[in-house]
């Protein structure tokens, strides 16, 4: 261990930490943009400059190792105009366009000029002019004056999704970020660059120009692609989901998350598009994702019905019907305290045999892409088992080829698009007598034949639980907000079976959480 | 005192650059004494003559070769022949006309520090240069002063000429080791140092064509004789390219410490007629400039050029006579870093584009005068804050030019054309 004085306060580090480090362990304030912690020191904004004792020259903390007794500020008059220039050369270039920036309120260049800058301008000459909204694939855009050319992006792909889709191509204050001949980035991670992007010069396709971050909140969850589990951020609004962003835990996902992870907002909010206003003269119709109301639908007519009354009928139902009569099928996307206490509910009032395991692809679960994405698309596979070996329950897989019985109870999966045979499933429930369907997603078969009971599931983002990832590590998270009103989990709906009143037990999370400054960046992706 | 010729002795002879004339003139003896010498012992000879890097930075190269670690990894020894800095044209006449002398001179090195390959980076211009080392090497692969075990000794060795492209930060030694390993010719961060971490990560040693050419006189003449020229701390002979304002712009190869009003006037045969001094560039474009008085009092060697707060750099004299504009000059220089900045780091990337700017504004009449100080204040910053000097050549010009010559800036500033030549920059360049 190592000793060192840093702005003052002593703090002992192990062998081989930098200046940066220790400046962060102490939770001491530094500007930089190139540093992030997850990725090789580049050395390149220079922001980061700290006064050693003893060294005539100031030095750059994210290069520098700590050695003993070294004495170390970064509060000193030269550090402080060092610093401030170094932001000056930042900002000459830049277009300071905040008000029309997608990036303004979560943006580097705001906070550490807020920071560490404030002065007036110097610069009198004309801005260097450089490529504009150049399209870099599926999800990423890029805006090379906003881009203060920090290398972070460029070392992501180098060093983390291994493509090296990005480079930095011409030198000089004429550089710029772009792909290899233009060629779209075809990689599965592309928006953490948008996240460790210091400016606006990233952003996500997806997101761009739909919100103003200072409007959003977030609360943390875990994202229910697949069977990893990373920790996710959440930013909603009383409209719902706008965007999920990693949130750092080393033991999971570290400082990323795929792309597609990304996606798992748009089928838990309400709408799929939730585009308001007009193009050209046409209003943006906006297309109906989740189930609303509690219905009873029989023949194709579906009955509106208050969620208490349909459920004392569900009861009556399930109480008239013999053992051997009704079916359950579960998936591996809910909860462990849904699971239990669905499976529980089943083995103590019916026959365990007919609990069904509908599992999607299962010849996949197994792949690996060697960072995050595996491929079981179920956040909860781990969980599922347990609970039914638990219950002393050896669960049928299901088939489409399997006939229906009289009464089937589906805890449907969220990620419809995860399950090629969705399809096929509210096909065969519709074959059979009468189904109990618990699911947050609409889909347009539901209904068409026999008798149906359907009750507005809660997706993952809504839910309070837990997930068991795959290496049996059990993440427990809580609502980030409630989208729909009349929505209940599994386990609400068996405890609103056993008798419990909607009122008593459904609560609604809408409270607002006030965001501190840039969060994300300074934070989360710790800059 | 005149001109001594060590290293540009044979020169004028045109055999001299062929293998055959090269032996002639007692060529490759060195590399044989050399090789029957322990190369520790070649270190410490370096080291005691004093020998310090001619590529600009003037590090001594004895100290330098011992930095490398004893690791048993492999080991390379680069050949700087970038030749970038403006003005400077000594190692391409080097090359051009006695490339056996840089040859032997590598080998020799390479046996000293240990490494069994070795590349010559050559700027991309110099295409007449590569090609003479090109023959020249296969020559000394043909004699067996190349290859494998060298002249009965057990010592191997390899040599390659690469090519860059012309780009003045493929001479800064880490911007060269990048270029070389395929990579953007872009400076790496330090530490870790070349001599631990260089070409492929493994421990690498950069050296000018001239340092590693005079390798050869050291080991010929012994410390006591190699001394003998040049001052205590700035030993032996060193070439200066004199280009401007004199009647005999060319290489010169004189003592270190030789005065640089004798190089003018003597050697260069003083300015043109009717001509007076109004400055000196003594060390390549990024050397601060020295005022015709400071120039007079100067003598080439390390440290009277650093007591005047300039350096010897890379040996380039740029004669500067009262006909020339300093402002127009200035605007030559910052257009050169801006052009060359590679753009890793913030201060150099965004600085040499401003300054450039700047100055051209002053060109453009569009300037104020608060824009000098902001001159200064930019070029201030962008001092020892980045990952190589780029930044500091870039600044240091600015640091010299217009403290010193103050009066033309402003001049220009308020009348919006050339106090010397008494036109605008427009009708000057058409
Ligand atoms: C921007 C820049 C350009 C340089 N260009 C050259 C060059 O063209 N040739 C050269 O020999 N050294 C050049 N150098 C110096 C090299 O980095 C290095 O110090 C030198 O090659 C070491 O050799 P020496 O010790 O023999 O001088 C340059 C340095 C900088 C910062
Ligand atoms: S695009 Fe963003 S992350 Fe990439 S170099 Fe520019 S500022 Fe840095
Ligand atoms: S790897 Fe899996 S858990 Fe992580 S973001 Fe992607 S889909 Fe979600
Ligand atoms: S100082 Fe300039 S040239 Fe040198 S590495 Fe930095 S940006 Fe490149
Ligand atoms: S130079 Fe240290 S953080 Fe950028």
């Amino acid at each position: 261990m190592l000793k060192c004085t840093i702005n003052g306060k002593h703090v002992e580090v192990k062998e081989g930490t930098t200046v940066i480090q220790a400046f962060k362990m102490l939770g001491e304030e530094i500007a930089h943009y190139c540093w992030h912690p997850a990725l090789s020191v580049a050395g390149v904004c220079r922001l980061c400059m700290v006064e050693i004792e003893g060294n005539p020259r100031l030095q750059i903390a994210c290069n520098t190792a700590v050695t003993e007794g070294m004495v170390v500020t970064n509060k000193s008059e030269k550090v402080k105009d060092a610093v401030k220039w170094g932001l000056d050369f930042h900002l000459i270039n830049h277009p300071l366009d905040c008000p029309i920036c997608d990036q303004a309120g979560e943006c580097g260049l705001q906070d550490q000029y807020m920071k560490f800058g404030k002065y007036d301008p110097e610069m009198a000459e004309k801005k260097v002019n450089k490529h504009k909204a150049v399209d870099l694939g599926e999800r990423v855009v890029l805006d090379s004056e906003r881009c203060i050319l920090c290398s972070r992006c460029v070392r992501f792909t180098e060093e983390i999704s291994k493509t090296n889709e990005l480079g930095i191509f011409n030198r000089g204050d004429r550089s710029e970020i772009g792909t290899f001949e233009d060629k779209p980035m075809t990689d599965k991670y592309s928006v953490n660059t948008v996240d460790i992007c210091p400016v606006g010069a990233l952003t996500s396709k997806d997101f761009r120009f739909k919100q103003r971050v200072w409007f959003l909140k977030d609360r943390p969850s875990v994202c229910p692609g697949c069977s990893t589990g990373c920790n996710v951020d959440v930013y909603y609004n009383r409209e719902g989901f706008w965007r999920v962003k990693p949130r750092y835990n080393p033991n999971v996902n570290d400082y990323w998350m795929c792309d597609e992870g990304r996606d798992t907002y748009k089928y838990q909010n309400k709408f799929d598009t939730v585009v308001v206003g007009h193009r050209g003269e046409k209003e943006v119709m906006k297309n109906v994702n989740r189930v609303i109301n509690p219905m009873h639908i029989t023949g194709g007519h579906a009955e509106m019905m208050d969620v208490q009354f349909l459920l004392q009928k569900i009861s009556e139902k399930l109480g008239a019907s013999k053992p051997a009569d009704v079916a359950l099928v579960v998936t591996g996307q809910s909860t462990n305290e849904e699971l239990s206490a669905i499976v529980s509910f089943f083995a103590s009032k019916f026959d365990k045999k007919n609990i069904y395991h509908w599992q999607n692809e299962p010849e996949k679960w197994n792949e690996f892409d060697g960072l995050l994405m595996r491929g079981d698309k179920n956040p909860n596979t781990k969980g599922l088992l347990k609970v039914l070996e638990q219950n002393g329950v050896q669960a049928q897989l299901w088939k489409p080829s399997l006939t229906a019985g009289k009464l089937t109870i589906v805890v449907a999966p969220e990620n419809h698009s995860a399950y090629k045979d969705f399809s096929a499933m509210v096909k065969w429930a519709g074959s059979g007598q009468s189904t109990i369907w618990l699911g947050p997603g609409l889909h347009e078969d539901m209904g068409m034949q026999g008798e149906w009971w359907v009750i507005p599931g809660k997706t993952t983002f809504e839910k309070k639980g837990s997930f068991e990832n795959f290496n049996g590590h059990v993440q427990s998270f809580e609502p980030v907000t409630t989208v729909i009103d009349a929505a209940v989990s599994a386990d609400e709906f068996v405890t609103l079976l056993k008798g419990a009143n909607f009122l008593e037990i459904h609560k609604i999370y809408r409270n607002p959480v006030e965001r501190v400054e840039n969060q994300f960046i300074f934070e989360r992706g710790e800059m | 005192m005149a001109e001594v010729k060590i290293l540009t002795e044979h020169y004028h002879d045109d055999n001299y650059r062929t293998v055959d004339g090269y032996l002639a003139k007692n060529g490759y003896e060195m590399l044989k004494k050399a090789l029957k010498m322990q190369p520790t012992e070649i270190i410490t000879l370096v080291k005691d003559a004093g020998l310090r890097g001619r590529g600009g930075a003037g590090f001594p190269t004895g100290m330098k070769w011992s930095f490398l670690p004893n690791n048993g990894e492999e080991r390379y020894l680069l050949c700087n022949a970038d030749e970038g800095e403006p003005c400077t044209f000594k190692d391409r006449m080097m090359m051009e006309r006695a490339p056996h002398q840089l040859i032997e001179g590598m080998i020799i090195s390479a046996f000293a520090v240990q490494s069994k390959k070795s590349y010559i980076y050559i700027r991309g211009e110099y295409f007449y240069a590569a090609d003479v080392l090109r023959k020249a090497i296969k020559e000394a692969y043909d004699k067996g002063f190349l290859g494998k075990n060298i002249l009965g000794s057990g010592f191997s060795h390899d040599l390659d000429v690469y090519c860059g492209a012309g780009a003045y930060i493929c001479g800064e030694e880490t911007g060269m080791i990048s270029s070389l390993e395929g990579l953007k010719g872009q400076p790496k961060l330090k530490p870790p140092f070349p001599a631990v971490k260089g070409y492929l990560a493994k421990p690498t040693v950069v050296n000018n064509v001239e340092t590693l050419a005079s390798v050869i006189y050291i080991l010929r003449d012994g410390v006591q004789e190699y001394r003998k020229n040049g001052t205590e701390k700035s030993p032996g002979t060193k070439l200066f390219s004199v280009s401007g304002d004199v009647m005999k712009p060319g290489n010169y190869e004189v003592p270190l410490g030789y005065p640089l009003k004798d190089l003018i006037e003597k050697e260069c045969g003083g300015l043109k007629p009717g001509r007076k001094l109004k400055a000196v560039i003594p060390g390549g474009t990024s050397a601060p400039v020295l005022t015709a008085e400071e120039a007079y009092k100067a003598t080439m060697d390390y440290e009277c050029l650093a007591n005047m707060k300039s350096m010897l750099g890379s040996g380039a004299i740029t004669i500067i006579d009262d006909t020339r504009c300093m402002v127009d000059l200035l605007g030559v220089i910052t257009h050169f870093y801006h052009h060359e900045s590679c753009g890793q780091c913030t201060p150099c990337r965004e600085g040499t584009g401003w300054l450039n700017k700047i100055v051209r504004s002053i060109h453009a009449g569009n300037a104020t005068v608060n824009d000098i100080d902001t001159l200064c204040k930019v070029a201030d910053n962008m001092k020892g804050r980045t990952i190589c000097a780029l930044s500091d050549a870039a600044a240091l010009p600015v640091l010299s030019f217009v403290p010193k010559f103050r009066s033309e800036f402003e001049y220009y500033i308020r009348e919006g054309k050339s106090q010397v030549r008494g036109i605008s920059y427009a009708q000057m360049h058409h």
